[in-house]
């Protein structure tokens, strides 16, 4: 991307964060989402974060790669591994980058 | 002093100490907001974001998620539209956020609500409602709750802004070879996991795994919006199944 297309993208994401934050506080009351949308909406950020990360984990060189010999998968599941007993961000971040550092120089 | 909270002394001190009260209750989370801020400054510069771009983002955008889930796109120089598509998704929370605080900011000015607004993140918005949710209508919006939520926003605020802005700094100092770009995707998984709580949330998220994966040949990253509508889709329907069962039993 060229320095002015990270502009705008930058000018984008906050005019876009901005709104999104406001959006109710912008309405009041004369506007309600359903129910069942508020509702759906909530999986949305969930589902969205998981659709990035498990592309850059298991796609590796434009090439599905199921294998331990790759390094981010690796690396990827230990995080998951580490956020779900440890409970903690600077151990996990730490972890994760350790097995994958290590990984790389092995290879 | 007067500056921040006023010349009026009864007043100040209501606002004082439920600024200070907001600082206590989001002061726990310091090192974990340091560690996201650094990790979030180094991948920015990482991906290609001059110094100056990666500050006015950080001070611009505000939002960690946001701000992680575009580089990886950045990176892979997505069009524009994807990446804001994109932010929009993970930004749909705000919109519940917003309609939750809405009863307590709603009788301020415009230029008030939107500054309030642009300082909502995850954490101050979750202690915030558990702290209030229970009072009758015409106890919202007190002074008391508009500056215990300045209180955390402040805090929080300056925190990320500071150790982003250091990692921003920082980051030429690492060598490329420590592949500082994958701790923005580790930094993900530490936030998402945390998130998926309840089985249609666990359905939905491993559907959109999926699918994201299977779909990553895609062209313009469609692949995302496609997983994103199938993970939404399996964790409905997950809950329609879990429901009636339960409803059996």
């Amino acid at each position: 991307m060229s320095a002015l297309e990270i502009w705008l993208l930058i000018i984008g994401l906050t005019l876009i964060t901005q709104l999104m934050r406001s959006t109710f506080l912008l309405f009041g009351d004369r506007f309600r989402l359903p129910e069942r949308v508020q509702h759906g909406l909530r999986y949305a950020p969930v589902c969205a974060l998981i659709a990035l990360i498990t592309p850059e984990l298991f796609v590796n060189q434009g090439a599905l790669d199921i294998s331990m010999s790759n390094p981010k998968l690796v690396a990827g599941i230990v995080a998951a591994l580490s956020t779900l007993v440890l409970r903690s961000m600077i151990a996990t971040i730490a972890l994760g980058m350790l097995v994958f550092a290590t990984l790389q120089m092995l290879a | 002093m007067k500056a921040l909270f006023g010349s009026r002394p009864e007043l100040a001190r209501v606002r004082r100490d439920a600024f200070v009260h907001g600082i206590r209750i989001v002061a726990p989370l310091t090192l974990a907001t340091a560690t996201w801020g650094v990790v979030t400054g180094v991948a920015m510069v990482k991906v290609g974001l001059t110094t100056a771009q990666a500050i006015g983002m950080s001070l611009l955008v505000f939002s960690g998620s946001a701000q992680l889930a575009s580089l990886p796109l950045i990176a892979a120089a997505a069009p524009i539209w994807v990446v804001l598509l994109t932010a929009f998704v993970i930004n749909l929370r705000f919109v519940i956020f917003s309609a939750g605080l809405q009863p307590f900011f709603r009788r301020l000015a415009l230029r008030k609500r939107l500054l309030l607004a642009y300082f909502i993140i995850d954490f101050s918005f979750a202690m915030f409602l558990s702290r209030f949710s229970d009072t009758s209508d015409d106890e919202r919006g007190t002074t008391e709750q508009i500056w215990f939520f300045l209180g955390m926003a402040a805090y929080s605020w300056i925190i990320w802004q500071a150790t982003s802005i250091a990692g921003i700094l920082l980051a030429a100092q690492v060598p490329t070879e420590w592949g500082l770009e994958f701790a923005s995707i580790i930094a993900l998984i530490a936030m998402t996991i945390p998130m998926i709580i309840g089985k249609p949330a666990l359905v939905g998220a491993m559907t959109a795994g999926v699918v994201a994966v299977i779909a990553a040949g895609l062209p313009l990253k469609l692949g995302l919006l496609v997983a994103v509508v199938a993970g939404i889709a399996a964790a409905m329907s997950a809950e329609l199944v879990l429901g009636k069962r339960e409803a059996k039993h």
